[in-house]
C-alpha cells in the first residue's frame, strides 16, 4: 500500500469521511428526472459561497461607522480591483434573493414540503427569514441616503409595537437617532451573527433534505421501489450526473451573474438605488423611500394596510405565512401536474399577485395603486388560507408509479 | 470531453482569483501617503542638518562641510563596515557621503539595532561615549554610534550602517523615495 | 458543431424566455433617463456619454477646474488618477489644470472652499459632486447646467427649471448668456391634429409661457457651443462618478464569453452522460 493510502486509511478510521463523501455526495440517491427547477437549491448554495469570498475581502476594505460611505468610494476607486469585489456582492445579493424566490416557488410547485420533508421546508423558511434581515442588515452599511432613511422605517416599525415600541427603537439604535454606532453594530450583526447562523440553517437544512430524499416533479415516492441493496430504482448516484447537471446550471447562471455585474452593476437602480449615491444626511428625506427590489411584495403588503401595527402584522404573517403550508396543503397529491384546477388557478393567481405586489413597492402611492395593492394582498393571503378548502375538494389526477 | 472542460474551468480560476489578490496591493491612497518627499536644500549649512518625514520614517539630510569630508577617513579603522558591504547599498562607491551628491548625505533615521533615532553631533570633541570622538551620531537607547556618513562602529548593538533611501537631486530640489525623475 | 446545434435547440424554453426578458428590462432600464425627472423643464434632455472621447473628457475637466472646482470639491476622486485616465501628462496637467500649488499629485480633490463658512453664504454648502451622475443621472446634469433663467426674487439672481430654488448662482452666465423665461405665441391644434384656422386661413395662436430664451450678444457662446461646452462638462462628470465603467465594461465582455464557452463545453459533457442512463 502506498504511504498515502496508508494515511488516509489511519484518518479515515477515526473520521468518516470516505462514507459521508458516498453517502452524502458521490453515491447519494437523487430521481432521475427532474427539471431546471431543481437546479435553484444548488445556485442558492453557489450564491451563498460567492457572498460569504466577496464579503470577507469587503471586510478588509470597509471601514464600519461613520466614515462608512467615504470607505466604499475608497474601495471602488483606490484599491486595485475593489470595485469587483463591491459589485461581485451586490450582485450576488440581489441573485441570491432571485435564486431564492425560485426555489421557493419550486416548492410550492411540486409540493416539495409535504410529508416527509415538513422540516426540510421550515428550515428553508427560516433560511429566508434570516436572509431577510442579513439583506437589510448589509444594505444599511454603505450608510447613503437610501441606506440610513430604509433603516429608519423598519427600527420604526418596531417602535409601533405597544408599550415597549419607544425603547425598542431606541435600544436598536443605540443612540437617539441612527448613527455610527447603529451602523457598527449591524456590521457585526450582517459579518458574523448572521452568517453563523445562515451556514448552520443551510447545514440543517441539507441533512434533514438527505434524511428524507429529494423529491421530483411527478411527486412520485422514488423510495417505493428500489432494489437489493435498498437503492431507489428511480435515482442515479449525485456524481457524476447530477454534479455535471448543476454544472451546465451553473454556467448558465454564472453568465447572467456576469452580465449583471459587469454591465448593469446598479440593475437600472433596482440592485443599488440610485439616492443612495448621497451621504446619510438625517436632516433630509429623499423624495422617494424604497427598499431594495427583493422586499419590495412586503413593503407593498405594509403599506396596503392603513393602520402603523397593522401593517407591521400583515407584513409578519406575510412572511410567517410560509412556515405552515405543509398543513394547510391538504391534497392527496404533491405536484400541480396531478391537482385539481383549483390549484393551478391558485398558484397563477398567487405568482400574480406576488409580482404585482412587488412593482407596487418599488414605485409611489396613488389611489389607484392603493387600491391595486389592497387587492393583490388579498390573493396573496387567500392562496394560503384558502388552500386547506381548494385543496381538499379539488379532483386530483392519479399519479404515477414510477418515474 | 471532462479533460476539456475542466481544463477550460481551471484555466478561469487565476483570472477569477486575481481581484482577490490584486486587493491586496497598495492601494491609491497608501501610494498618496508613501509618496516621495521633496525638500528645498537652498537653505541648508554646511555641517547643518534637517529632518523630513518618509513613509513614516526620519530621514536625515545632512549638508556635510569640506573639513568634515576630509575627515571622515581617520575614523576608518574604528568602522565595523566601512564600504557598506554588508547591506543593500543603493549608490555604492558613488560617492564618500553613501548619497547621489557629493556634498550631501540622505540617511533613514532609524538605528539599525532596535529602531530607535539616532541623535547628531557633528562637533569633533571628545564625548561621554568615546573620549576621540570625529562627530556622528549617537542612539540614546542604548549606545550605538555611527560616523558622520551613517557607518556603523565595531564593538556596538548596532549590527549594520545606516540605510540610504532612494533619492535624486534636481537643481536645489532633493526628492526622497524616487531614484530617478519621473516625468 | 452540429452537436452545439443541437443542443442549443434543445435548451428549455422557459428560462432562456426570461433571461431574455430580464435582459431587456435592465437595458431598457439603464438607457433611459436616469434618476429624478427634470421637474419644471419635463423630461430630461437625452445624455448620451462618451467616455473613451479623451478631447471630450480633457475639455470638460479643463471647465469642471475652471468654474466649478473653486465651489464644489470631487472629494473622492485623485488628480493623479484624473490626469492619467484622461491621458493628460502630469506636467501639463498640474502646470495648467491644478490651481493649488501645494496639491501634491496623490491627494484626494478636496476642494477649496471651507465647508462651514460656504453654508452660511449660499444658505448649503454646494455639495461634492463626484457621485452627482450617479445620483441623479447624467441626463438631468446637463439638462440643469443648461437651464438657469433670471429671477429678481431669488438671492443670486438666478433661478433653475430642472431644480427649482437651487441656492447655486448661475456660473456659467458669461459663456450662455442670459437666460429668461417668456412666453410665446403657440399655435392651438385642434381635435384632428391640425393647427387650428380662423375664417382668413391663419393660424390662432394662444399664449404659453415657460420657455427658455437667450438674450442675444450677452454671452460669449451660441448655443451650439455652450451645449457642447456642457456636454464635455457633464461627460467629465460621468467619467468621474464612475471612473471603472470603460475597464470594467471591456473585462465584462471576456467574463461573459468565458461563461458562454464553459455553459457549451459542460452541456455538451452532460449530454455524453445522459446516454448512460437513458
Amino acid at each position: 500500500m502506498s504511504t498515502l493510502t496508508k494515511v488516509f486509511d489511519w484518518v479515515n478510521h477515526r473520521l468518516p469521511i470516505q462514507n459521508t463523501y458516498e453517502r452524502h455526495l458521490s453515491k447519494h440517491p437523487v430521481p432521475k428526472k427532474v427539471n431546471f427547477w431543481y437546479l435553484f437549491g444548488a445556485l442558492a448554495a453557489v450564491v451563498l459561497v460567492i457572498q460569504i469570498v466577496s464579503g470577507i475581502w469587503l471586510i478588509m476594505l470597509y471601514t464600519p461607522g461613520e466614515a462608512a460611505f467615504a470607505s466604499i468610494e475608497y474601495m471602488m476607486r483606490d484599491v486595485d480591483y475593489g470595485w469587483v469585489i463591491r459589485y461581485m456582492h451586490t450582485t450576488g445579493a440581489s441573485m441570491f434573493f432571485a435564486v431564492v424566490y425560485l426555489h421557493m416557488f419550486r416548492g410550492l410547485l411540486y409540493g416539495s414540503y409535504q410529508k416527509p420533508r415538513e422540516l426540510v421546508w421550515i428550515f428553508g423558511c427560516t433560511i429566508y427569514l434570516a436572509m431577510m434581515a442579513e439583506g437589510f442588515l448589509g444594505y444599511v452599511l454603505p450608510y447613503g441616503q437610501m441606506s440610513y432613511w430604509g433603516a429608519q422605517v423598519i427600527i420604526s416599525l418596531f417602535g409601533s409595537l405597544p408599550y415597549i415600541g419607544e425603547s425598542l427603537e431606541l435600544w436598536i439604535r443605540g443612540d437617539y437617532y441612527i448613527s455610527g454606532i447603529t451602523v457598527n453594530r449591524f456590521f457585526a450583526l450582517h459579518v458574523v451573527a448572521l452568517p453563523l447562523v445562515l451556514i448552520a440553517l443551510v447545514f440543517l437544512h441539507l441533512v434533514a433534505l438527505h434524511e428524507v430524499g429529494a423529491g421530483n416533479p411527478e411527486g412520485v415516492d422514488i423510495e417505493a421501489h428500489i432494489d437489493e441493496d435498498g437503492v431507489p430504482l428511480d435515482s442515479v448516484p449525485f456524481f457524476p450526473y447530477k454534479v455535471l447537471n448543476a454544472l451546465v446550471g451553473i454556467g448558465v447562471f454564472m453568465t447572467v451573474f456576469a452580465i449583471i455585474m459587469f454591465f448593469f452593476p446598479e440593475g437600472g437602480g433596482y440592485f443599488i438605488e440610485y439616492a443612495n449615491y448621497e451621504e446619510a444626511n438625517p436632516l433630509v428625506t429623499p423624495d422617494h423611500i424604497a427598499p431594495v427590489w427583493y422586499y419590495s411584495p412586503y413593503y407593498s403588503i405594509l403599506r396596503a394596510v392603513p393602520d402603523k401595527l397593522g401593517g407591521f402584522a400583515a407584513m409578519g404573517a406575510a412572511v410567517a405565512i410560509f412556515f405552515v403550508v405543509p398543513w394547510l396543503d391538504r391534497s392527496n397529491v404533491a405536484s400541480i401536474r396531478y391537482k385539481g384546477i383549483l390549484s393551478k388557478i391558485a398558484l397563477v393567481m398567487f405568482g400574480i399577485s406576488f409580482i404585482t405586489l412587488g412593482y407596487l413597492g418599488t414605485v409611489s402611492v396613488t389611489e389607484h395603486r392603493k387600491t391595486m395593492s389592497v387587492i393583490c394582498t388579498v390573493i396573496y393571503f387567500s392562496y394560503f388560507l384558502l388552500m386547506p378548502i381548494y385543496t381538499s375538494i379539488e379532483k386530483t389526477k392519479p399519479v404515477p408509479d414510477r418515474l | 470531453m471532462i479533460g476539456l472542460t475542466s481544463a477550460f474551468g481551471a484555466a478561469g480560476v487565476p483570472f477569477a482569483a486575481t481581484p482577490f489578490i490584486a486587493s491586496w496591493n497598495p492601494s491609491a491612497s497608501a501610494k498618496a501617503v508613501g509618496a516621495p518627499v521633496k525638500v528645498d536644500i537652498t537653505k541648508l549649512a554646511p555641517g547643518q542638518q534637517i529632518q523630513v518625514g518618509w513613509r513614516k520614517q526620519p530621514i536625515f539630510v545632512i549638508r556635510h562641510s569640506a573639513e568634515a569630508m576630509k575627515n571622515l577617513d581617520s575614523s576608518l579603522s574604528k568602522l565595523a563596515d566601512p564600504n557598506s558591504d554588508a547591506i543593500d547599498e543603493p549608490y555604492k562607491n558613488q560617492n564618500p557621503t553613501r548619497s547621489k551628491s557629493s556634498e550631501y548625505s540622505v540617511l533613514v533615521g532609524v538605528c539599525t539595532h532596535l529602531g530607535c533615532s539616532p541623535k547628531f553631533f557633528p562637533e569633533v570633541e571628545p564625548k561621554s561615549w568615546d573620549a576621540s570622538w570625529t562627530g556622528g551620531y549617537f542612539c540614546p537607547c542604548h549606545g550605538s554610534t555611527f560616523d558622520l556618513v551613517g557607518r556603523v562602529f565595531k564593538g556596538v548593538p548596532a549590527p549594520t550602517n545606516l540605510k540610504v533611501p532612494p533619492h535624486n537631486f534636481k537643481g536645489n530640489i532633493l526628492t526622497i523615495g524616487e531614484d530617478e525623475e519621473m516625468s | 458543431m452540429n452537436l452545439i446545434a443541437k443542443r442549443f435547440i434543445n435548451l428549455p424554453n422557459l428560462p432562456l424566455i426570461f433571461l431574455t426578458l430580464f435582459c431587456i428590462f435592465l437595458i431598457q432600464n439603464t438607457f433611459s433617463a436616469e434618476g429624478a425627472p427634470c421637474k419644471d423643464y419635463g423630461e430630461c434632455d437625452e445624455f448620451k456619454h462618451t467616455l473613451t472621447d479623451m478631447t471630450s473628457l480633457q475639455r470638460g475637466a479643463s471647465t469642471y477646474l475652471t468654474y466649478c472646482y473653486g465651489c464644489h470639491s470631487l472629494e473622492y476622486s485623485r488628480w493623479n488618477r484624473v490626469a492619467s485616465d484622461l491621458e493628460i501628462p502630469e506636467e501639463i496637467f498640474f502646470n495648467n489644470l491644478v490651481f493649488d500649488a501645494s496639491v501634491r499629485p496623490g491627494d484626494l480633490m478636496a476642494g477649496s472652499m471651507s465647508k462651514a463658512e460656504s453654508a452660511v453664504w449660499f444658505g448649503v454648502a454646494p455639495p461634492d459632486l463626484t457621485l452627482v451622475t450617479r445620483l441623479h443621472g447624467s441626463d438631468w446634469v446637463y439638462t440643469y447646467l443648461r437651464t438657469f433663467y433670471e429671477d429678481s426674487s431669488k438671492q443670486y439672481g438666478v433661478n433653475n427649471l430642472v431644480y427649482p430654488g437651487a441656492a447655486m448662482p448661475n456660473v456659467l452666465a458669461s459663456l450662455q448668456g442670459n437666460q429668461q423665461l417668456i412666453c410665446k405665441q403657440i399655435p392651438v391644434i385642434a381635435e384632428n391634429g391640425g393647427e387650428k384656422r380662423d375664417n382668413f386661413g391663419n393660424t390662432i395662436t394662444k399664449e404659453k409661457c415657460g420657455f427658455l430664451s437667450v438674450e442675444s450678444g450677452t454671452g460669449t457662446l451660441n448655443k451650439d457651443e455652450f451645449d457642447n461646452l456642457i456636454y464635455d462638462l457633464t461627460n467629465f462628470l460621468t467619467y468621474v462618478g464612475d471612473p471603472d465603467k470603460v475597464e470594467r465594461e471591456r473585462i465584462g465582455w471576456y467574463v461573459v464569453f468565458f461563461f458562454i464557452i464553459f455553459t457549451t463545453l459542460a452541456s455538451l459533457l452532460y449530454r455524453e452522460y445522459q446516454k448512460d442512463y437513458h
